[in-house]
This record gives C-alpha cells, sequence and structure tokens, in this order.
C-alpha cells in the first residue's frame, strides 16, 4: 500500500461525503435510504486496495470503572466506543451528522404524524446468528422505556406510546403516538437507541454491529473481534479490536509515540505537535458539540433578557477559540443543531460588542454587576474558557467570580440547578436538542427556560410532517433563542474535536457529530 | 494517600535523620524507651513484658498498635468519603444525572442507608473476608483488587530492590571517595533527582526510551485484563525504571551519611590506628554499623514507593492499585477506596514492624534483653 494510494481512498471518502451532501436539501424520509446506498457503495468501491486483518489498539480518553457496555444506558464516550462497534441503531448519522437508515429500511409516518410505520433490513444476522425481526425492535423500544429502570432514551420519546406497539409482520413494527410527532429519525439516530435482540442479556452483549464481543474489563479494556457476517458488506477491515481507557492524555499520546496505539482521540490541541513531531497523523473535526455558559432564566440578574443579552456581547468568541483550542472548532451564535437543515445560518454572527453590553447593563440597574459562575473540567476546555469570559467580562465593568468544582461536585445535587455554569452537549438535530434541553420541562433545561410562545412552537412544528414547514417554524424558534428571549446559552463556539492516528492506519474519518474518529468508524480503519 | 497511613507509626522512622541516629553505637541508650511496650501503664503487664525478649514484645506491642492504627484509618477514610462532594450514583450517572435516575440508583446502591450502617456493614464482613461489591460495577471488591495488588507489589518490589541494591552500594562508594569528584557529581546529581517530582522523572523517562530518541520500550503499560504484570514484562520496564530512578537519591544520601559516620567513629580509627586493610575497616567494622540506619531508609523507601506509584501509575496507565485508588476515588466507590487504603495501610505497619525488629537484630547492645 503506498501513499498515493491511500490519498485515493481518501479522496473516495471525500466523493461520497459530497454525494451524501447533495442529498441533503430534498430531506424526504425516503432520501435517507438513497444516502445510505451510496455511502456503502464508495465504500466498496474503495475495497480492492484495502488490507484486511490486524488488530487494532484503539486507547480512548475517559472511561471509568463505572464503564457499562449497555447500548441504551451508555454514559462516557468510551462507553461510546464500545457501543458503536457492538451494536447499530435503526437510524444513525452519516459522517454529515445527517440522520440515514442504518438498521431500518423504511421509517413512516401516517399522514397526522400519529402513527408510525418501522420495517427492518430483511436477513441482518445478529452475533449469535439470529436474524434480526421486528420482536427485536419492539423489545427494544420496550426496554428503553421500561417502566421500572427507563433509559436515558425514553424521555425522547414521550410523545410515542410503545405500550400500544405492535408487530405488523416479520420485520415491521407500527407504533401509535401519544401526539403528533414528526421528527423521529432526529430522535432515532441520537446515540440511545442501538438495537438489541429479545432477551438482551447485559453478560452477553449480543448485537449486529460490526464486531462481536470478546472480553471486557471495565475501566480498563475490552477485546472485539470482526463479525464475519456483517450486514455491511465488506467490512469491517481488521481481525480484532482492542480498547484501552486511557484517563490521561499524556499516556495517549505517549502510547501512540511508543507505538503501543494506533488511534487515540479527543486531544487538546497542546498535543498536536507532539503527534506531529513523532511521524504520526492529527485529524481534526469541526463537530457539532457545544459547552454553553448557561444562565438561569428565572433567578436574578440573568431573569432580565438585557442581562443575558449583555453577557453574550461580552463575548469575544474568536478570542475564546483562540486561547481554548488554538483556533480551531467554529465560532457559536447562541444557537444549537448546527448541521440540522433547520439550523439558521442567515442569523447575523454575534460580535463582541462592550459598549452595548454596558449600556444594557445600565438600563437593566447593574451598573456594577458582580456573579459567581461555576465552572468544572466537565467538557474539553470548560475551564480555560470560563477564565476567557472573567476576563472579557472585566472589560465591561462586570465581575465574574469563578467557582471551580471537581466534576462530582457539578454533577451532584446542584446539577441543572446553578444559577450560572456551564454544561455539555453532543451534536443533537435541533428538535431532538429542544426537547432535551430548552422544552419547559425537559429533562437537560440548565437555564430553566419556560416560554409559552416557544413551548407552542415547538408543537406546532413536531406536528407536521412538511420539513420546509418544520423547518421554517424552527427558525421562529431561533430568532427566540437568539434574541435570548427563550434561552439562557451563551454557545461560544462548537468544540473541535482532535484525533491522532499512527501513519499506518487507513481509512480514519471524521465526523460532524463531534464523536471522534469518524463516530468511531473502526469497521472502516485497515491497517498497513 | 500516603499520608494517612503514615501517621499511625511516627515512632519508627518518621525522617532519614531520625533513623541515623537510632544506630549511632554512641548513643544507643537515648531511644530505648521506643521498645517498651504501649500498655505500660498496667503494672502486671509490665512484668510480663519485662521478661519477654525485647523483640517479641516489640512485635507484639507492634502488631497490637498497627490493628488499632487500621481501624481508625479505615474510620477516617470512611468519614473523608462521606464529607467528599456526589456520591457514587452521581458519578456513575455524570451529565445524564436527572433526579429521577438518581434516586433509583442510589436506592439499588443501599447508598439511601445512614453512613454508620454502610461503615459497620463494611467493617463486619472485613475479618471473615467478605469485603462485598464495587459501587460502580458490582463486581466483588477481591476480584477487582487482586490483580492490581500483585501488579503493584511486583512494580514496588522491583524498584525497591533495585533502587535499595543501587543506593546502597553507591553510598558506600562515594563515602569511601569522600571528597572526591565521584562523590561531589553524585552527591549533586542525587540532589538533583530529589528536587524532581516523580511524574517529571517518568515523562523523561517515556521521552528517552519510548517516543522521542529510542522507540525501546512501550510508553503505556496496557496489560490484557486477565494478565499479570510478570506475564508481561516489557510493560514493566520503563514504570520500575523511573521509580528506581527516584529511589536512588535517597537511598545513597542515607548510606553514604551513615557509612562516613561509621568511618570517622573512634572504633575505626582505632581499626586502622592497628594498621587493618582499607577494604576490612569498610566491609567488617564500617558497614555492619552503618547497616541498621540503612535498613531503616530501605523500609522508609518501600512506604515512599507505596505512595509513590499512585502518579508514575497514572502516567503509565500502569493497572495497578494506585490507578485502581484514584479511579475508585473517583466513582466514590466507597468498598474499593477502603480496601485498598486498608490494605496500604496494612503495608506500613508491616514495612515498619520489620525494619524494625531488623534494625534491632542487627544492633548487638540491643539484642541482650534488659
Amino acid at each position: 500500500m503506498t501513499e498515493r494510494e491511500f490519498e485515493l481512498s481518501r479522496r473516495d471518502l471525500l466523493r461520497y461525503a459530497a454525494q451524501g451532501a447533495a442529498l441533503v436539501g430534498t430531506g424526504s424520509l425516503a432520501d435517507l435510504s438513497r444516502r445510505r446506498t451510496a455511502r456503502s457503495s464508495a465504500t466498496t468501491a474503495a475495497s480492492p486496495r484495502v488490507k484486511r486483518g490486524g488488530t487494532l489498539q484503539a486507547g480512548l480518553s475517559g472511561g471509568s470503572s463505572s464503564d457499562t457496555l449497555d447500548p441504551q444506558n451508555w454514559v462516557n464516550l468510551v462507553d461510546g466506543a464500545r457501543v458503536y462497534s457492538l451494536f447499530n441503531p435503526l437510524v444513525d448519522f452519516d459522517l454529515d451528522a445527517h440522520p440515514v437508515l442504518s438498521l431500518a429500511d423504511e421509517l413512516e409516518a401516517s399522514s397526522d404524524a400519529m402513527k408510525w410505520t418501522i420495517r427492518v433490513k430483511p436477513d441482518i444476522e445478529f452475533h449469535n446468528g439470529k436474524t434480526l425481526s421486528a420482536d427485536d425492535v419492539l423489545f427494544t423500544f420496550q426496554r428503553i422505556v421500561s417502566p421500572k429502570t427507563p433509559a436515558l432514551g425514553a424521555i425522547s420519546l414521550k410523545a410515542l406510546d410503545i405500550a400500544h406497539a405492535k408487530k405488523i409482520d416479520k420485520y415491521t413494527i407500527q407504533i401509535p403516538c401519544l401526539t403528533p410527532f414528526s421528527p423521529l429519525a432526529d430522535i432515532l439516530a441520537s446515540y440511545d437507541f442501538f438495537v438489541v435482540p429479545v432477551g438482551f442479556d447485559l453478560k452477553h452483549p449480543i448485537g449486529t454491529g460490526p464486531f462481536k464481543y470478546e472480553s471486557f474489563t471495565a475501566g480498563q479494556q475490552s477485546t472485539f473481534v470482526k463479525n464475519k457476517n456483517y450486514w455491511e458488506s465488506g467490512l469491517p477491515y481488521i481481525d480484532r479490536l482492542v480498547i484501552s481507557d486511557l484517563p490521561d492524555e499524556v499516556s495517549q499520546v505517549n502510547g501512540l509515540g511508543g507505538g503501543t496505539l494506533d488511534v487515540i482521540d479527543l486531544l487538546s490541541a497542546d498535543s498536536i505537535a507532539p503527534v506531529r513531531s513523532g511521524g504520526n497523523n492529527v485529524i481534526i473535526t469541526k463537530g457539532g458539540g457545544y459547552t454553553p455558559f448557561t444562565m438561569r432564566v428565572d433567578q436574578p440578574p440573568f431573569n432580565d433578557v438585557r442581562v443575558r443579552q449583555a453577557f453574550r456581547l461580552i463575548c469575544d468568541r474568536n478570542a475564546m477559540l483562540r486561547t481554548v483550542f488554538s483556533g480551531n472548532g467554529k465560532v457559536g451564535n447562541d444557537v444549537f443543531g448546527l448541521w440540522d437543515a433547520a439550523y439558521d445560518s442567515a442569523l447575523p454572527q454575534r460580535e463582541q460588542d462592550i459598549e452595548q453590553a454596558k449600556s444594557l447593563l445600565t438600563k437593566a440597574g447593574h451598573t456594577h454587576l458582580s456573579v459567581t459562575l461555576v465552572t468544572s473540567a466537565i467538557g474539553s476546555g470548560t475551564v480555560q474558557v470560563a477564565q476567557v469570559l472573567k476576563q472579557q467580562a472585566a472589560q465591561a465593568g462586570v465581575t465574574v467570580n469563578l467557582k471551580e468544582v471537581t466534576s462530582s461536585e457539578f454533577f451532584g445535587p446542584n446539577y441543572l440547578s446553578w444559577t450560572f455554569a456551564q454544561d455539555y452537549w453532543n451534536y443533537y438535530p435541533y428538535f431532538s436538542n429542544v426537547l432535551q434541553g430548552t422544552l419547559a420541562g425537559a429533562p437537560f433545561n440548565e437555564c430553566h427556560t419556560n416560554n409559552a410562545a416557544y413551548t407552542s412552537l415547538y408543537k406546532k412544528a413536531v406536528a407536521t410532517l412538511d420539513e420546509h414547514k418544520r423547518a421554517e417554524i424552527a427558525h421562529e424558534m431561533q430568532q427566540m433563542e437568539y434574541s435570548g428571549t427563550a434561552s439562557g446559552y451563551i454557545i461560544p463556539y462548537f468544540n473541535p474535536v482532535i484525533d491522532g492516528y499512527a501513519s499506518r492506519v487507513h481509512g480514519v474519518t471524521s465526523s460532524k457529530t463531534g464523536l471522534p474518529l469518524g463516530a468511531y468508524g473502526f469497521k472502516s480503519m485497515w491497517l498497513s | 494517600m500516603g499520608d494517612h497511613p503514615h501517621a499511625g507509626a511516627p515512632q519508627s522512622a518518621d525522617t532519614g535523620l531520625g533513623a541515623a541516629r537510632l544506630s549511632d553505637p554512641a548513643d544507643g541508650g537515648r531511644e530505648g524507651g521506643r521498645y517498651q511496650p504501649m500498655f505500660a501503664g498496667a503494672g502486671a503487664r509490665r512484668r510480663a513484658y519485662a521478661r519477654a525478649h525485647p523483640i517479641v514484645s516489640l512485635v507484639a506491642g507492634r502488631t497490637g498498635q498497627g490493628i488499632i492504627t487500621l481501624f481508625l484509618v479505615s474510620l477516617v477514610v470512611f468519614a473523608a468519603t462521606q464529607l467528599l462532594p456526589g456520591n457514587a450514583a452521581r458519578a456513575i450517572l455524570g451529565f445524564s444525572a436527572t433526579p429521577q435516575r438518581i434516586r433509583a440508583l442510589e436506592l439499588e446502591l443501599g447508598l439511601n442507608r445512614g453512613w454508620w450502617s454502610q461503615y459497620w456493614g463494611w467493617l463486619s464482613g472485613l475479618p471473615v473476608g467478605r469485603l462485598g461489591a464495587s459501587l460502580a460495577n458490582s463486581e466483588p471488591v477481591w476480584r477487582l483488587v487482586e490483580p492490581r495488588l500483585l501488579n503493584s507489589a511486583v512494580l514496588v518490589a522491583v524498584s525497591g530492590v533495585t533502587g535499595s541494591v543501587l543506593g546502597i552500594a553507591l553510598g558506600a562508594v562515594a563515602a569511601l571517595r569522600h571528597g572526591s569528584l565521584l562523590d561531589n557529581s553524585m552527591t549533586v546529581g542525587a540532589l538533583a533527582v530529589l528536587a524532581v517530582p516523580e511524574f517529571v522523572v517518568a515523562i523523561g523517562v517515556v521521552i528517552l526510551f519510548s517516543t522521542v530518541v529510542f522507540h525501546l520500550f512501550p510508553g503505556v503499560s496496557l496489560l490484557t485484563p486477565g494478565e499479570n504484570i510478570l506475564q508481561a514484562p516489557r510493560l514493566l520496564v520503563l514504570p520500575a525504571l523511573s521509580l528506581t530512578i527516584v529511589t536512588i537519591p535517597y537511598v545513597y544520601r542515607m548510606t553514604r551519611a551513615a557509612t562516613l559516620e561509621a568511618l570517622e567513629s573512634p572504633y575505626v580509627e582505632m581499626a586502622r590506628l592497628k594498621g587493618v586493610p582499607r577494604w576490612r575497616v569498610l566491609v567488617q567494622h564500617a558497614l555492619p554499623n552503618a547497616l541498621p540506619p540503612t535498613i531503616q531508609v530501605v523500609g522508609l523507601t518501600f512506604l515512599r514507593l507505596a505512595g509513590g506509584i499512585v502518579l508514575v501509575e497514572e502516567v503509565f496507565d500502569f493497572p495497578g492499585i494506585g490507578q485502581g485508588l484514584v479511579n475508585a476515588v473517583t466513582d466514590r466507590d466507597i468498598p474499593v477506596i477502603q480496601f485498598i487504603v486498608v490494605v496500604l495501610a496494612a503495608f506500613y505497619v508491616v514495612v515498619n514492624i520489620t525494619t524494625d525488629v531488623l534494625a534491632l537484630l542487627l544492633s548487638p547492645r540491643r539484642r541482650i534483653p534488659t
């Protein structure tokens, strides 16, 4: 395998990424499967040059003794890497972070968005040889909404009446809705909806994914082997996948430099130079995940919208990005859902405006405002960006007292009720994020937003199947977030994702979701 | 972490200087009180102990103290875990910690019980070897900690023995060549290494032998679970080398000081005046007298290593108890924290007793029952 051939296969990757992008605008559900097909055929086209076999050693950031392989209850990102390797969801994100059909062959709503029909692809095998059927899909949904131990995804499915879901034929189920709900594809792609077989037992984590379980020790390492009967033909290329937990970035970089590790993820900007100087590669992704400042809209001083606006104007977002990520990443505009077709990129970019901020604060009666910002190393760069905010706020005469706490304290009893703090969000399609974050009563509503007009717009949007109309309503909602009336977020930037890989590793991709290593696309990696 | 257990055994050898003084033959009587039984107040017992051989009374007394120390350590550490913000349920759920999920998990893990009930549950199981299960992943504590214990024991033993042997040899050589260029440069070098934190030494070792200069050994010690470090000795090299490097200067400095002191003592002067050859003076007269303080130093070194492995294990991602303890604290995994701390504290107690017994056996004056 020469360098030139590798370039060719990389170009192939870019090409099929572009094919995916070309189909985005139309956005009907039938397109979802076309996009998936486009991606698979490109993968097959690249295969003759590919070398098969070998063991890939992945040294991934984070993990702990409470690591789990439960595909519906995973928490840390090393869990995510394992779950993505063992299981498939019904709908997945492609590399551009657009939902595409994965195990599902068809996803169709009734015209009033009150009933969903889900059909899975035929002839997909679980690791134990059993064929995926409608029963497994039903079981998966029931497991997620189980009244005794509801999984994280249960929150997003509350519009669906899972209890009355029924099997139509061998591969098809039908789920009635309690209230009209159109953005189901967005939800099902959102990380928590991996399909498990009937009677799933965590001790034998059987899925349909590209790799089969061999061993797993929480907080340390897992070994998976190639699933020879994987449904995406030709994949995966490697025979074995070893994923090790590496809580320390120094040991990740050392492991890559010393040849023990093949791929490492979620590095800080400081590691770019050492990885490159060791003869290894760095891949930087503009992801859609973000670490917002969260201002509680129901508590002073942030219950005054002018104060929220002033804080947003205090931020020099480019300077923040430069300080924290050496300029990698994408400047934010206080609106989330970056890669969603419904994201309003026409909103003017908010720039720092100290004078305007001062005048807003004066009008709100806060000439010498002093606030406490609770910060913690809960996401990459959170503490650094809080320090930058403190300095920038001083320019406007605002005192920001930093209170740095450990992550256990941050997620302690005050989590989701700090007056002024930060949080970490993966990329979610717009309505999926609204449902979890900004809607009144949403489970992760850190800012305690409760805006009746915003809620009624949301209800109107999820009741329509017309994507253009839905996007129009989304823009209205985003306008309310942008102006600060229905949002307490400052989204200074969308976090970049910095991964490293050895020169012998090929097929490393990059996913705009912000999940590292192309959303843990180990199946497309191969070793020379 | 090393502070808690250490506090329980301060009388043995809390500073290198104290240890050196201990064996000074001219000063033998001064610390005689050290070996009095701890319950000296009870008259009958005093007589019983007084008749016993000093070593027996030493071991008996120290073991009793040690058990009390272990109990107090476990209580203090348990109290500390209760004071830490957050608990295991919150640590496990992280940012997915909604109030409902927290409540369900707290109930499942038994965290809703009072702290006394939780502590008693743990303590009552300890004597019968019922160590409980990890809160983080429900595995039995022993099964989680045992492989780590072995790995750390190997790491401490290898670096402690290598570091001590090299430190003693270099220290003796430096004392013999007192004031020479060799002595001076080794002493300065030792001071320089002492001034560098352990993890910086570890990173330096990685740069030199793994990532930048040479590519000889792995820079991370990723052990396949189920395997122990003896089955993958290559992974042991760099962590052990790092710890050896930080160990040598301590042993070196203490051996050098003790040997110098012995070499300058009246009996050595006497031997020299009699015309005994230089090497025989060193081997037969000076070294045996320098040995007891050196043993105290070696003991201290092992104790230091037991605390020092935490940082080095972190740098190398070495699957030992140091890393296990850090993980357990992050996860608020109380049964695992408690067990590792008790094991470390027990190690302190045992090493202290052993060094004292050895020092006693090697000091002729102290072997005689008083």
